[in-house]
């Protein structure tokens, strides 16, 4: 993604590119107005994470800071090195509309909705400085509400009252830029939160980052009036004083190819399946099933080993205990499964064939067998 | 001089020349490039040792990162070009990318780094290594910075 070319490097226009001409891109905001700080127009996560991508690529940051809000409808957002499935109940997610996105910068997992503000600290490597970016945020909400206590630890998350987190902060370094963005809670859905923030799949081993879980709470549930305008002025205030500059808002659209070439490719690539499952680092899943006959009702237990690699059932292999199922048909199964994608769609279809060519009660323990794997897929 | 005295001294001046033109360049050239680091802008060394190339990221890429905490490495058989991304480390600092130094395949990946990231920081340039590959462009080492011009670009960053 980086090695993307720059479009400009300097301070002109690209000259062959229609954006050098019209004002709205935000090149010319850069030089014409002296526009640091900007805010965009898009609710959507991945236009949103493309436009933080498209501004690391294509924004000349030497000796520059600029400064990004930006908010998105529900929506979970996974770092760079997690496990989907260990990390949110992707069923949940399904059943409620609510996207998955995994982003470039590493941390951990976070929840986002219209009532979560996005904060994006853009520099060069050189003027990397988190624990800065964060008094901005601390000063702005001291100085709306002096009496709240917030304070950034260590971690860089930022704890309202000493326990509750408000905040949490990831990070993307590339060879001359960086970013640090974090979350500001001002009035998120709290219940919705605690609903898929939990894992898909019981027994996965694996060493992709874990989240560290935190109990967390709402700006406005301790300062009632404090509007988005308020909190909005408050940190272009804050940023401008912090950094000795004097700079406008301004809005972005970052759904306009025009004025962001490339940015929907960026977001197409955000939206697949080979970056937001495939990236998953690999792992294993040791479980047992449970399994009985819906008819007879017989009963009994499976032992289930999956490893995967890039989001695909590397190797699968299921142990029927006291014959319930001929260990043949088993071993078919697992051979059907075996380079799927982890992905409870593509499994059911896949498996279908099998199924329909058995009959009686076969069919009958092999389907309820099929099904019963399928739900340890989220 | 009889035939034996001249056979004995034809074979030491053989020993001689083998031992002046052939051994000694050759331990001359292997001990030139046995250890040499040549380094990348993108702060990755490599060290040629024959016809593998071991890759790792430099001390100042590894300050510059904080403590390492996941290594996303490649496949083993990979086949990469150079300059293009091969992996990603993830530190308490930030994720970074990282970009293969040359051209070739990969034939080892330091499996030791999925239980213990932190050797990164503590030996960036021994038992932090991140992968061994093959090199298909010899040529493109040449391309590369030694030690001290990287030095050199090392300083001219921080100033």
């Amino acid at each position: 993604m980086f090695l993307r070319p720059g479009l400009w490097t300097g301070l002109l226009p690209v000259r062959t590119h229609l954006s050098g001409f019209f004002s709205a891109g935000i090149h010319s905001k850069l030089t014409k107005d002296g526009s640091l700080i900007f805010q965009s127009k898009s609710t959507d996560i991945h236009q949103n994470l493309a436009l933080e991508d498209w501004i690391e690529t294509n924004v000349d940051l030497t000796n520059r800071r600029l400064f990004l809000l930006w908010r998105s409808h529900a929506a979970v957002v996974i770092g760079r090195h997690q496990n989907p499935w260990a990390e949110c109940d992707l069923g949940a997610m399904w059943r409620a509309g609510v996207p998955l996105a995994r982003r470039r910068s590493g941390g951990g997992t976070v929840y986002h909705d219209m009532g979560n503000l996005n904060l994006t600290f853009f520099s060069c490597r050189k003027l990397y400085d988190r624990q800065r970016n964060l008094k901005v945020v601390t000063e702005a909400l001291r100085r709306a509400r002096p009496e709240l206590d917030v304070r950034a630890t260590e971690r860089l998350d930022i704890v309202l009252n000493g326990k509750y987190k408000i905040s949490g902060s990831a990070s993307r370094l590339s060879r001359k830029a960086s970013y640090h963005h974090c979350t500001l809670l001002h009035s998120a859905d709290g219940s919705a939160l605690q609903s898929v923030l939990r894992p898909s799949t019981p027994g996965i081993h694996s060493n992709a980052t874990p989240s560290v879980v935190s109990s967390v709470t709402n700006l406005t549930d301790h300062a009632p009036s404090l509007t988005w305008e308020e909190l909005t002025q408050a940190l272009v205030q804050q940023f401008n004083t912090e950094f000795g500059l004097s700079s406008p808002l301004s809005l972005l659209d970052p759904s306009d190819e025009s004025l962001f070439p490339g940015i929907g490719c960026m977001a197409s690539e955000l939206r697949s399946w080979d970056w937001t499952f495939g990236k998953t680092p690999k792992f294993t899943i040791e479980t047992e099933l449970s399994l009985s006959d819906d008819l007879t009702l017989e009963h009994t237990t499976a032992q289930l080993h999956i490893e995967l690699k890039n989001g695909l059932i590397s190797s699968i292999v299921i142990t029927v205990q006291d014959q319930w199922l001929q260990q043949t048909l088993i071993n078919e199964l697992c051979d059907v499964l075996t380079g799927e994608r982890f992905c409870p769609h593509r499994v059911a279809a896949a498996v279908s064939t099998l199924i329909k060519s058995e009959q009686d009660e076969t069919q009958r323990r092999l389907h309820k067998l099929s099904n019963t794997v399928i739900s340890v897929m989220g | 001089a009889t035939r034996s005295d001249f056979s004995s001294l034809w074979s030491i001046e053989t020993a001689a020349v083998f031992v002046l033109f052939v051994c000694v360049p050759r331990v001359w050239f292997l001990n030139f490039f046995k250890g040499t680091l040549k380094f990348t802008d993108k702060h990755e060394w490599v060290r040629v040792e024959g016809s593998i190339g071991t890759v790792g990221i430099s001390n100042y890429a590894q300050e510059a990162l904080g403590d390492v905490v996941y290594c996303g490495l490649p496949e083993v058989g990979q086949k990469l070009e150079q300059m293009e991304e091969f992996g990603a480390l993830e530190s308490v600092k930030a994720a970074s990318e990282l970009y293969s130094p040359l051209t070739g395949e990969v034939s080892e990946i330091n499996t030791e780094l999925a239980e213990n990231p932190g050797l990164v920081n503590k030996d960036c340039y021994g038992e932090g290594w991140l992968i061994k590959m093959s090199i298909e462009k010899p040529e493109e080492l040449d391309g590369l910075m030694d030690q001290s011009a990287y030095d050199k670009f090392v300083k001219s960053l921080e100033d």
